[in-house]
């Protein structure tokens, strides 16, 4: 065997080897468009993230502790059974101050009795002894600075262009860093998937022009949803933030939530 | 003349550093998801993979293409914030085929946002279901014009 590596051959394993890798290039672009053309899913086509920014407003003084929202969020999303919540409703019961105390009010008790789904019972502070109570629902609050997407170690989660934090659920390896990270407790792990889950606003509905499910059967319009990048004449929006004095949960976190509230008291964390 | 000759031991470092960095490249070729970084430094992909689920609650858009008597109706009383699904439960199979039924709304759904509870603002009516009359809130509500008696 002659063993000899001259000019000829060396030019022929050069090209050999930038052939290969052209063909994995090539194998790799016709399995994208391969996917896009014939793989159909029933994702609606023709939206576009880039073109839109979602943003949720609640107006806390028009919550009526109904439980709508919590109950139509694990309807709509097939929630599992259980202590798992995309959306609920705390209650916040601030009671008066002790007789003789030189404070304004009592600490503050918060309950979310199956996130508030089934409805509140009667306080168990007798009425007299209760200064004022309030609804509040909560959901994931869209930081413009997330700390659930810093400590993931697999890069599952993100923010999409349209301002929705989202998890992608097929390299979610469950370790839970991402809900042990989240300030307002928005995420949970879910028990059948093994997988975290968060409120994805809806991303199905939105993504069809529909509202997310519980700006759909809110009866009181606590809570306001619109495009801030298609916002019409007289959107209620618009109207909701030209309209209220709003503010965030913890904004000593600095986590910047788009979710703006109105109508919160001192005690909401 | 002296004529320059690559030592044997770092042509065979250059060798083992090429095939290195070529495995590399090739592997990441194959591992690398095609949508990677189409919006970002995930997968474009899980963006249309959460949106392909099908919605449940069809919205009120769908109600008033069959049903728009009664929200026109809903509209000019104080019910008009809300939504049918919320008390006529969700209705996305009763879109695509009318004979299935969406659930009948009954008295608890009035209790449910009326019921006396302090945390309820005050601008929303409310009573205390045992001190009021009646087995049936129908008798003397209409829920469509609440304001209304029937």
């Amino acid at each position: 065997m002659n063993h000899t590596i001259n000019r000829r051959s060396s030019l022929l394993r050069m090209g050999a080897a930038m052939a290969g890798l052209l063909t994995v290039s090539f194998a790799r672009a016709a399995k994208a468009a391969v996917q896009t053309v014939f793989v159909s899913t029933t994702a609606p086509k023709g939206y576009d993230p880039t073109k839109h920014k979602w943003l949720m407003c609640i107006d806390a003084s028009k919550c009526i502790g109904c439980g709508l929202c919590a109950e139509a969020c694990k309807k709509e999303n097939g929630v599992p059974e259980g202590p798992y919540y995309r959306t609920w409703i705390e209650r916040y019961i601030i009671p008066k101050p002790k007789p003789g105390s030189d404070l304004t009010r009592g600490e503050a008790i918060v309950d979310s009795p199956n996130g508030g789904m089934h409805g509140f019972p009667e306080p168990t502070l007798p009425k007299d002894k209760i200064e004022h109570a309030f609804f509040v629902p909560k959901l994931c609050n869209l930081c413009e600075n997330p700390p659930c997407i810093q400590v993931c170690p697999v890069g599952a989660t993100f923010t999409a262009p349209d301002g929705a934090v989202l998890i992608d659920p097929n390299y979610c390896i469950g370790c839970a860093f991402c809900i042990q990270a989240c300030p307002y407790g928005a995420r949970f792990l879910n028990p059948a998937t093994k997988t975290a889950e968060k409120c994805t606003l809806c991303y199905h509905r939105i993504s069809r022009g529909l509202k997310p499910a519980c700006v759909e059967v809110c009866p009181a319009e606590a809570r306001i949803f619109g495009d801030l990048k298609n916002l019409a004449a007289d959107d209620p929006l618009q109207k909701f933030y030209e309209k209220n004095r709003v503010q965030v949960l913890k904004p000593h976190l600095g986590t910047e939530p788009r979710v703006l509230y109105a109508g919160l008291d001192k005690e909401v964390r | 003349m002296h004529r320059f000759k690559l030592p044997p031991q770092i042509l065979r470092l250059i060798l083992v550093a090429m095939a290195i960095v070529g495995s590399y490249l090739v592997a990441r070729s194959f591992l690398v998801p095609p949508s990677f970084g189409e919006y970002g430094w995930y997968r474009g992909d899980a963006l249309k993979l959460i949106a392909a689920r099908d919605p449940v609650f069809a919205g009120k858009q769908a109600c008033d293409e069959c049903h728009s008597d009664i929200l026109h109706k809903l509209a000019k009383d104080a019910h008009k914030t809300l939504s049918c699904e919320g008390c006529h439960g969700v209705s996305r199979e009763h879109c695509d085929n009318p004979d299935i039924l969406p659930v009948k709304a009954t008295g608890s759904h009035c209790i449910r946002c009326h019921e006396a509870n302090l945390a309820r603002p005050a601008w929303l009516k409310q009573i205390v279901v045992k001190d009021h009359y009646g087995p049936k809130c129908t008798e003397c509500h209409l829920p469509h014009q609440p304001t209304q008696s029937p």
